[in-house]
């Protein structure tokens, strides 16, 4: 894994004790959609926010971006108050369910938000024509937005993100709605973007990819930070260990179980095939199928 | 990867706003809007043939069509712009919101006063490019047919044996009615006031829950508008006519709130031929630009920490 | 908490932001009225027929154009003979576009002329409500043109249509005090003149309507020998014979076919003249000395008495007392 120097101390993510209200009506009592969440994430960090709907992953992300103000507690990026406008100057972000503006083409979609950042001439040029690049939709570049599919939308939504080259990235249920090839693209681009060393922040309900790409995982239920730390950490049995051989006879077999046998304390909990996964069978299948 | 300058962040609030509008505008443009100018020129020409059944004496002759001309199209004009100021801006903001393209918007470096201020101009550059094409095509029309009338008068005039002083007393009123500087005030003023009303209905989306209401609200606004003026003569004028206090209190809060649109009556003082001179121009875009910067601000007051 | 500290705050900034600009708004008010760009103050019934008529009235700039398509509607009207709805119509028009000549002029048009012969003909009503509806019509054009000149002073063709029709030898009857209408006929004709812009025709009218108004004769007669000096173009047949005869009345002793003869070059063109001018009573215009003028013409020109113009039975009389008979 490619890592950034450390040498940075500033953390890109730094939430702290993060409090959110939303009035339902005038009377009736306010509801707390996010409660005393502390996030900190480094430069370089893969970071995973899990949880059902509705336990306050967004909420979480736009305080994080501005979006809406903590109720307490408080925000930064790189170390910039994320009320302050300038906060933004380097993050991208990726809502759920993106659309952009209809009227425009990839390219146009592109350059707008560039320009937004400041970007100008050829060196925007150059950054649209690389992002699109990037994200593999150049032979859609002219086409209208309105007419994308939702993986064109949401690669495209990432491609703006990342337009002002960002030093982090915050996704908001990135696969969501995506078929698993575009799944699969999405996935690939955030480990894309974790070599590169830009700090990835995503939320997700889909446990699996976020299993597969990021390496800080923060579960999030009813609004509270229930579980934090490294995924190798949080997901290791420790008293556990998988050993996955390949074209073993079953003398073979026999003899390991009984050296297993014969070790005191150690025992065999499974033997059998390892099965693939749903999607990674769908996946291989439709390789084989491509020309 | 190419390098990449950062603009600082302050000190391109106005290139960030022409970004902004020039987005809204193209939006706007491609929502197809234009198409209103086919019909405006339709409007336009047709209303040279209109013979209008009416009396007419000998001089004159000719001088109802340079008005119904005018009045077709400063009227097409107003509503083309007022409709469009009001149900653009109204539409855009929610759809927005509702698109999570806003998200996209604010979570880059853009102040929401300059996405506020950006909308804003975009729907003003529209209305205003609009408006051009309007006037240059009223102006050839109304061009045109002016030379015609004051041929046909002249003719007339020789033929009964005018003196030449009569004669050119009777040209001056007739190209009074044609084309000239006052008219092209008429479209500022159509024009300002559109922007006072794009503000306008900016404001009450920023607070408002839907586009109907934003929409209904402005009209509204608009409408009772037109009567403000009244209700400050009575706050003005009180005591002469001895309201009690409760209705000069309530036609001080009136006039205090809603916006004098009736101050635009102007441009039909315009199309019946009276001059407008530059000094009330000036003084009627100095009031146009106080609403419009006004209404723009305190839409960011609202706008500043809303959530989303 | 933060919600209602920001509407006050917001509400207290819309009351100062209108406390700053409503003075600069009335002086821009004032100042449009004054260049006359703002309609003068309408009057209160006025707002409530536009309240009830067309709310889209409120929408400035668009006044004109809902004034173009009630002129449409008015002509209906007009072809129908329906004189109420004729005058509302213009009512209402007058309102939206206050500046427009043409509609002041053909609504008291319609209201003076159309409208009155129409009762002057009408045989549905007995002749003394038809007298009455032809008066107040008549008396009504009258009103909306004298408004018309008060909402655009300086426009001279409304004055002289004033002037054309308070000296309307068909008209004057229905004022009370026909001297009245035809001293404000010539004030009319007069403030035309006095725009500067008008042809030069309103003088002599001006003159036409003086010389009918009964003890103005010396003040007419210095008008009739101003106009007269100041060239041919105001020589016209009328004015010539109005000299003649107020100088008739300023001078009885005078003799008034060598006069006559003087003025229109000839013993036979006087005698036409004054021949003509004798059977003008019905208009009002006054006679002095033509009696002993065309006799002595006669004398002169041998006209046997049969063929006197004197013994002519005059034109059959031709007024309200007629046209109203039971």
């Amino acid at each position: 894994m490619i890592r950034v120097p450390m040498a940075e101390s500033t953390p890109a993510v730094e939430i702290r004790n993060l409090s959110k209200e939303f009035r339902t009506s005038f009377r009736r009592k306010p509801l707390r959609a996010v409660d005393d969440v502390s996030i900190r994430i480094m430069p370089g960090e893969v970071y995973g926010l899990i949880g059902p709907n509705g336990s306050g992953k967004s909420t979480t992300m736009k305080a994080l971006l501005g979006l809406v103000a903590p109720t307490s507690g408080s925000c930064a990026i790189f170390g910039k108050d994320s009320l302050k406008t300038d906060s933004r100057n380097e993050v991208g972000f990726l809502p759920e369910n993106p659309y952009f503006y209809k009227h425009l083409t990839g390219a146009e979609t592109l350059r707008f938000y560039g320009k937004l950042c400041g970007l100008y001439g050829k060196a925007l040029a150059a950054r649209v024509d690389e992002l699109l690049d990037l994200v593999d939709l150049t032979n859609a570049r002219d086409r209208r937005v309105g007419g994308y599919s939702k993986g064109m939308l949401q690669r495209i939504g990432l491609a703006q993100a990342l337009i002002q080259e960002p030093r982090l990235v915050i996704l908001d249920e990135p696969t969501a709605g995506v078929d698993p090839v575009g799944s699969r693209e999405i996935r690939d681009l955030i480990l894309k973007l974790r070599d590169r060393g830009i700090t990835v922040f995503l939320c997700s309900h889909l446990l699996e990819q976020v299993q597969e790409v990021c390496d800080h995982v923060g579960i999030i239920f009813r609004g509270r930070m229930i579980r934090e730390g490294r995924l190798e950490e949080l997901i290791s049995i420790e008293d556990q260990t998988d050993i996955v051989l390949k074209d073993a006879s079953s003398e073979l077999l026999e003899k390991i179980t009984a050296l297993v046998a014969a070790t005191p304390g150690a025992s065999v909990v499974r033997t059998g095939k390892p099965r693939t996964t749903l999607e990674r069978l769908f996946l291989r299948e439709i390789k084989e199928e491509k020309p | 990867m190419t390098a990449i300058q950062h603009q600082p962040l302050q000190g391109s609030h106005f290139r960030r706003i022409l970004v902004i509008a020039a987005n809204t505008f193209t939006q706007l443009v491609r929502m197809k809007v234009f198409y209103f100018m086919g019909i405006f020129a339709v409007i336009a020409i047709a209303s040279n043939f209109f013979d209008l059944p009416q009396h007419e004496g000998p001089e004159s002759v000719g001088s109802n069509v340079l008005r119904s001309i005018k009045s077709w199209s400063l009227g097409a004009m107003t509503l083309f712009s007022v409709v469009l100021s009001v149900v653009a801006t109204a539409l855009l903001l929610p759809k927005d919101v509702e698109d999570r393209t806003l998200y996209t918007i604010l979570a880059k470096p853009v102040p929401r006063f300059d996405y506020l201020a950006g909308k804003l101009t975009g729907v003003l550059m529209l209305v205003f490019v609009s408006l051009l094409v309007m006037d240059l095509l009223m102006t050839a029309v109304l061009h045109i047919r002016t030379g015609m009338v004051v041929e046909q008068q002249m003719e007339m005039a020789r033929a009964m044996g005018w003196p030449p002083e009569a004669i050119d007393s009777l040209r001056a009123e007739t190209l009074a009615n044609g084309p000239n500087l006052s008219l092209q005030g008429a479209v500022l003023a159509v024009f300002l006031r559109a922007s006072i009303m794009a503000s306008l209905a900016l404001l009450i989306s920023t607070f408002s829950t839907s586009t109907l209401f934003t929409t209904i609200v402005s009209f509204l606004v608009y409408f009772i508008g037109h009567f403000q003026a009244d209700a400050r003569d009575v706050w003005l004028h009180a005591g002469q006519e001895g309201e009690g206090v409760f209705a000069r209190l309530a036609a001080l809060l009136f006039s205090l709130i809603l916006p004098d649109f009736q101050l635009f009556n102007v441009i039909d003082a315009v199309i019946e031929g009276q001059a407008m001179s530059l000094i009330a121009l000036g003084k009627l875009t100095l009031v146009g630009l106080y609403y419009a910067v006004f209404f723009t601000f305190a839409s960011w007051f609202i706008f500043a920490d809303k959530e989303f | 908490m933060k919600t209602v500290w920001k509407s006050v705050a917001l509400l207290g900034a819309l009351l100062a932001f209108g406390a700053a600009r409503i003075p600069y708004e009335a002086g821009l008010e004032r100042q449009l009225c004054d260049d006359g760009l703002f309609p003068p103050d309408l009057e209160i019934g006025t707002r409530e027929r536009i309240g009830q008529t067309s709310s889209a009235v409120a929408l400035g700039g668009l006044r004109t154009l809902v004034a173009t398509f009630l002129n449409l509607r008015a002509f209906t009207f007009f072809t129908e003979q329906r004189w109420a709805d004729v005058e509302d119509t213009f009512e209402t028009m007058v309102d939206l576009a206050p500046r427009t000549r043409y509609y002041w002029e053909t609504g008291s048009w319609h209201l003076a002329y159309n409208a009155a012969s129409y009762y002057i003909n009408d045989s549905k009503l007995p002749p003394l409500r038809r007298r009455e509806a032809w008066r107040a019509s008549i008396v009504k054009g009258r009103n909306f043109l004298e408004r018309g000149i008060r909402n655009n002073p300086d426009d001279w063709r409304l004055q002289a249509s004033l002037g054309f029709l308070l000296s309307d030898a068909n008209k004057f009857h229905a004022f009370r005090d026909p001297d009245e209408a035809l001293a404000a006929s010539a004030d009319a004709y007069r403030a035309a003149a006095a725009t500067g812009r008008a042809l030069g025709y309103v003088k002599r009218a001006e003159l036409y309507a003086l010389a009918r108004v009964a003890g103005r004769e010396s003040a007419t007669l210095a008008l009739a020998r101003r106009l007269y000096a100041e060239g041919p173009q105001n020589r016209t047949p009328t004015l010539q014979m109005l000299l003649l005869v107020l100088e008739a009345h300023e001078n009885p002793d005078m003799n008034v076919d060598a006069r006559a003869i003087e003025i229109f070059g000839d013993a036979q063109k006087a005698y036409d003249a004054l021949s003509n001018h004798w059977f003008r009573t019905r208009e009002r215009f006054p006679v002095y000395g033509v009696a002993e003028g065309l006799r002595a013409l006669e004398k002169q020109l041998a006209i046997p008495p049969e063929d006197s113009v004197l013994n002519q039975p005059p034109p059959p009389p031709r007024g309200p007392d007629d046209w109203f008979r039971e």
